[in-house]
């Protein structure tokens, strides 16, 4: 269908980056750095990963996007790092010790090399749909830059949304509507491959005694996310049912994770810390409203989290500690959570109305290259490690891997990852090629 | 946002006018005021320097002023627009923007493109820390080919909109007051070029443990020399002293081995046993390190002189050690931490059908959870320093669990009580641990941190079953009731706390956090390096870690030592001090004040025919912290990117009244 092009003697990257992440971006700067050439592809529209969506990061409450935005702008003006959006790593073959990196770039309608980022056609657009990216809260158009602080800054059109009015290709200034486009797969060579393709979240309705596909106010962390955030849909705070100011926010962890009858016995790691500085947050953005987190554990286990948990307890966040097990939608749009409590020997079976539930999910690897490539799972569905002092080592030669891709994470955590598997992917490259060239040549090549 | 001709500031224009009174007018003020002569003195002297400044004035500035929102950090108190149309209003300043964030990339267009489209030669970005984004900026200035030393970034954020929440607008007057003084900065500001220096392409690693090992393997691998030093007699570090470790269930020799091997069958390593760092001087590309150990004549102790690059601190933890009588520690004999419970349970023979620990058949064990972490204000005894170690230490629970369903495995029959506030079993592969060690009858209580459990001796006769230790808990799944649990052992699991390299942290000026580890820049964005540029951290040094994550934060090291050795010199911030020969006399005061040895240093020279004393400053030693200006008789020192002039002109700007649009009137210089 889709013609396949081998690109052999085009531009051959000494290493590729799987996933555009905080994980792939700091492998990335971390091989350039060295003097590497990296090829950096993202499936997406943009490079930034799931941290362009948070509001502000624990421990320190530094805004995520003060932390992401520079290193999406360093990855993008590398001298050797190139990026690749819109682009899906189909299947890696290796021949030799060399990986062909199979790549499907995807049709955008918009040709690149004359879009300018100026907007025009999303503004003009008519077709508005729940933007992704804002949980659905806010809208997008059916083309248009991802978001303000996208990188590239170019206009995609998705196909599906689009009514095809034609709107866009009359308003476009430098004539980069391209209807005709097509997909086209290419196969790019190279010698190192770090997988960093991060993870997804299990569903909302994973649990269905939550009954969250029965009420709009049951929301995931990423949406209040959004919610928290100041440059957000609503710039504020509010219920999504109907717009409301909530006067009690829960907070139910281990809503998708440590738990074996939806298939994730495993702990997702990040969602005690982020439950904990929502909390903290919360409680800035709507100073009256009660706050409370049922949990099994609170695992604020890193370097200033457990600080930071006790000053969440001294702020007057509530901790109860329960397994819910079930939650009703009631009148108005609030919610009946059902707990079972290990706080009151009289009355441990509780019932607790909130406004607004936050259900913690579990994270899951959001690739599964088992079949197309030669990397191997763990039995959890993440890429398996199996070296004993080399954590970022993979089963396949030449393959690493960095990140939630390798099991759940939080960013500090992640980024240490990242930089480990640089390092491991610089030394094999080196000592690749000092296999096959001299001393004083492989100075040359490396560095 | 125009340069208004009318709000030029003209220094010292009233005092001109007093200056020109006319020689009668003069006789009649002296006859009036006696004190007029010596007045009249001071309005001289002032008039000269005003004089002086003048000549020094520069040429005409464009200053590009950046205000950021931060996404809504800073807007949500200081009231960007408004600063952003009063600093439009201050001479010399071109345009005035506020960008909800400076930093992503638009962000950093919009000012290289004004720089080019507006023929800016200076611009201020007044958003969060300098040591958050600062090298942003400067590289975004650079992009754009201007000197990266003609920007100044002005902290509005952590100094205005966090620490002034609830007074908007005395932060918007703040933000105002810091970006005029930033600008006026700029208006002495001159084109520097970072300094460059040698770079010894060699790393010192100072620890043997897991951590140190790893960041040694990886920077030779990558073709750097390094040295590693490590004060016991073998590798290896704290898994010597393990046996079987989470979540792979090898032995922890297996790993020492594998990493041993490779630091010694590695030819760009060395490694220098019963050795000690003793010294540190120097800065990044140049440290001078002196070492410590036999390696004179038949072992006898010497030291060595070692040029290298950079530093990895793989330092490493101590185990909490509890105080005597804590849980009855060094009480009963039978009160263990759970790293001696470890080395006891390797001793047991493997044929043996009971546990016996000093002469007692151990039927029950209870474990401890967060022994020396997590400790409480006004519940647990503070160290001998005051201080309490608030954290957690990361590995405990999942190091007890393990060692609980060990004890469970293998002996069947012994009882194991498991006390914990919170189980943490964070990782990959220890959830299992909780779960099996369930499965397999390990019976749980859990506490709250404010009620603490306590250990005591058994008062119950001393009958042949009961047991000599009893555990009192206020069990939370029991919601709350008060229990007893009779066991023949107690093991404690005790937290991490650093390494005592107090000589270390104060030679080479490192800086530690509230729970004296090691501290890094930003958990983000630096997350192993420290204030010492070529420092780099590797492992627990820096907090509590497993054995994956200390890897991978030696990895981490590793990555940042390889990038920096990629160049062949090291680029410092030309911050230092420069003589004006001209003036200087050769006092030597100056380096009497010098901290930094080496920095500043008397050097004969030749000034017209005539051998002299002249000050020399050596950049890489000096840390620019400006303490030899001032006592230099002749002015004849100065801070590069910091000079006097430039101090004058960022107080002028932080007290003088902002411009507005209404009254754009100069600033009145009073004399005192």
């Amino acid at each position: 269908m889709t013609p396949t092009t081998e690109q052999s003697n085009a531009y051959r990257p000494d290493a590729l980056v799987v996933g555009g992440g905080i994980a792939g971006m700091q492998s990335a700067l971390d091989l350039a750095d060295q003097g590497l050439k990296v090829m950096l592809v993202e499936r997406g529209p943009s490079i930034g990963g799931h941290m362009i969506a948070l509001a502000k990061v624990f421990p320190t409450l530094d805004c995520a996007s003060c932390i992401t935005a520079p290193k999406m702008s360093a990855s993008s003006h590398h001298d050797n790092i190139k990026i690749l959006v819109n682009t899906e790593v189909q299947g890696i073959q290796t021949l030799n010790g060399v990986h062909h990196v199979k790549l499907l770039k995807k049709a955008t309608y918009v040709n690149f090399d004359k879009c300018i980022g100026c907007r025009l056609c999303e503004y003009a657009c008519d077709a508005e749909y729940p933007d992704p990216l804002e949980e659905g809260l806010g809208a997008k158009r059916a083309i248009g830059v991802a978001f303000t602080n996208a990188i590239p800054q170019k206009a995609v059109l998705d196909p599906e949304l689009c009514a095809t009015c034609g709107t866009c290709a009359r308003v476009c200034p430098t004539d980069a509507i391209e209807f005709d486009q097509q997909a086209e797969t290419v196969i790019v060579q190279t010698d190192a491959v770090v997988v960093a393709s991060g993870f997804a979240l299990n569903s909302l309705n994973v649990k269905p005694q939550y009954n969250a596909a029965r009420s709009k106010n049951i929301i995931s962390a990423l949406t209040m996310e959004r919610l928290l955030a100041p440059h957000g849909p609503y710039g504020r705070v509010l219920r999504p049912s109907d717009g409301k100011i909530p006067s009690s926010v829960a907070f139910v962890q281990c809503a998708g994770s440590r738990d074996a009858s939806i298939g994730v016995s495993y702990c997702s790691r990040v969602c005690c810390m982020y439950a904990i500085k929502q909390a903290m947050l919360l409680s800035g953005a709507l100073p009256i409203a009660d706050i409370t987190i049922y949990y099994m554990d609170i695992r604020a286990f890193g370097k200033g989290y457990e600080q930071f948990y006790q000053n969440a307890k001294a702020m007057g966040v509530n901790f109860v500690r329960g397994k819910v097990a079930r939650i009703d939608p009631v009148d108005d749009g609030d919610l009946s959570l059902h707990v079972e409590t290990t706080e009151d020997p009289e009355n441990f079976l509780q019932e607790h109305r909130h406004d607004l539930v936050v259900l913690a999910q579990g994270m899951l690897p959001d690739w599964d290259m088992s079949g197309t490539t030669p990397v191997q799972r763990s039995s959890d569905g993440f890429v398996a490690t199996p070296m004993l002092t080399s954590p970022t080592l993979t089963t396949a030669q030449g393959i690493f891997v960095a990140g939630v891709a390798a099991g759940p994470k939080d960013i500090v955590d992640t980024i240490a990852e990242a930089g480990a598997a640089a390092m491991q992917v610089s030394q094999y490259l080196y000592q690749k090629r000092s296999a096959n060239v001299s001393e004083s040549q492989t100075a040359v090549l490396v560095g | 946002m125009s340069d208004t001709n009318g709000s030029t500031r003209q220094p010292g224009t009233e005092d001109l006018d007093l200056a020109c009174a006319s020689p009668e007018e003069e006789e009649a003020l002296l006859e009036a005021d006696p004190n007029y002569m010596k007045q009249r003195a001071a309005v001289q002297q002032h008039l000269e320097r005003v004089q002086q400044k003048r000549s020094d004035l520069p040429p005409e500035v464009r200053v590009g002023v950046y205000i950021c929102r931060c996404g809504g950090n800073i807007s949500d108190v200081v009231d960007v627009e408004h600063v952003a149309e009063v600093v439009g209003l201050i001479p010399g300043v071109v345009t005035a923007k506020v960008n909800t964030f400076c930093c992503s990339d638009p962000g950093q267009q919009t000012i290289t493109s004004d720089i080019l489209e507006q023929n800016l030669d200076r611009v201020v970005v007044a958003s969060c820390s300098p040591s958050l984004h600062e090298q942003t900026f400067r590289g975004a200035v650079s992009r754009a080919n201007l000197n990266p030393y003609l920007y100044e970034q002005v902290n509005i954020r952590e100094q205005g909109s966090w620490a002034h929440k609830h007074d908007h607008e005395g932060a918007t007057q703040l933000a105002i007051q810091m970006i005029s003084a930033a600008v006026g900065k700029l208006r002495y500001s001159t084109p520097l070029d970072q300094i460059k220096l040698p770079n010894h392409r060699k790393a010192l690693v100072i620890g043997g443990g897991i951590g140190g090992m790893k960041a040694a393997v990886d920077m030779a691998g990558r073709g750097i020399l390094v040295m590693l030093v490590e004060k016991s007699d073998r590798l290896g570090g704290r898994l010597n002293e393990r046996g079987r470790v989470y979540p792979s269930e090898k032995m922890a020799s297996d790993f020492v081995h594998e990493l041993v091997q490779k630091v010694n069958s590695h030819k760009n390593i060395e490694v220098l046993l019963n050795s000690n760092v003793t010294s540190v001087s120097g800065f990044i590309g140049n440290f001078r390190t002196v070492i410590t150990g036999p390696f004179g004549p038949a072992g006898a102790t010497a030291t060595t002189d070692q040029l290298v690059g950079a530093i990895v601190m793989a330092t490493g933890y101590r185990p909490y050690v509890p105080r005597d009588g804590e849980f009855l520690y060094r009480q009963d004999p039978c009160v263990l931490t759970t790293p001696e419970f470890i080395q006891f349970s390797q001793s047991i023979d493997a044929h043996a059908r009971d546990m016996v620990y000093h002469g007692r058949t151990i039927r029950s064990i209870a474990f401890l959870h967060c022994v020396g972490s997590r400790q409480l204000d006004g519940v647990h005894e503070p160290q001998p320093d005051g201080t309490l170690n608030t954290y957690c230490s990361r590995v405990c629970c999942s190091t007890i669990l393990q060692q609980a369903l060990a004890v469970r495995e293998r002996f069947p029959k012994v009882r194991v009580y498991d006390f914990h506030r919170d189980i943490r079993t964070y990782g990959r592969g220890e959830e299992d641990y909780y779960i099996n060690a369930s499965k397999a009858g390990v019976v749980f209580f859990r506490f709250n941190g404010e009620d603490p459990i306590k250990v005591e001796r058994s008062t119950r006769p001393n009958g042949k079953k009961s047991a000599p230790l009893t555990v009192t808990v206020k069990d939370a799944l029991t919601w709350g009731e008060e229990l007893e649990v009779p066991v023949d052992m107690v093991v404690l699991g005790v937290g991490m706390m650093p390494s005592h390299i107090e000589d270390l942290v104060e030679s080479i000026k490192l800086s530690t956090g509230e729970d004296h580890f090691l501290q890094e820049v930003h958990p983000k964005l630096r997350p192993v390096e420290v204030a010492v540029n070529g420092v780099l951290l590797a492992g627990t040094a820096q907090g509590p870690m497993n054995i994956q994550e200390t890897l991978n934060a030696a990895g981490a090291a590793a990555v940042k030592a390889a990038s920096m050795f990629a160049k062949d010199v090291v680029e410092l911030n030309p911050f230092v001090a420069v003589v004006d020969a001209s003036r200087c006399t050769g006092e030597a005061i100056c380096v009497t004040q010098c901290d930094y040895e080496g920095a500043l240093k008397m050097v004969e020279v030749e000034v017209d025919g005539r051998k002299m004393q002249r000050a020399e400053v050596n950049a890489g030693l000096c840390s620019g912290c400006g303490a030899c200006v001032p006592v230099c008789p002749t002015h004849a020192l100065d801070v590069d990117g910091w000079r006097l002039d430039q101090y004058n002109a960022m107080v002028d700007g932080l007290v003088s009244e902002p411009p507005s649009a209404q009254c754009a009137v100069p600033e009145l210089v009073h004399l005192g």
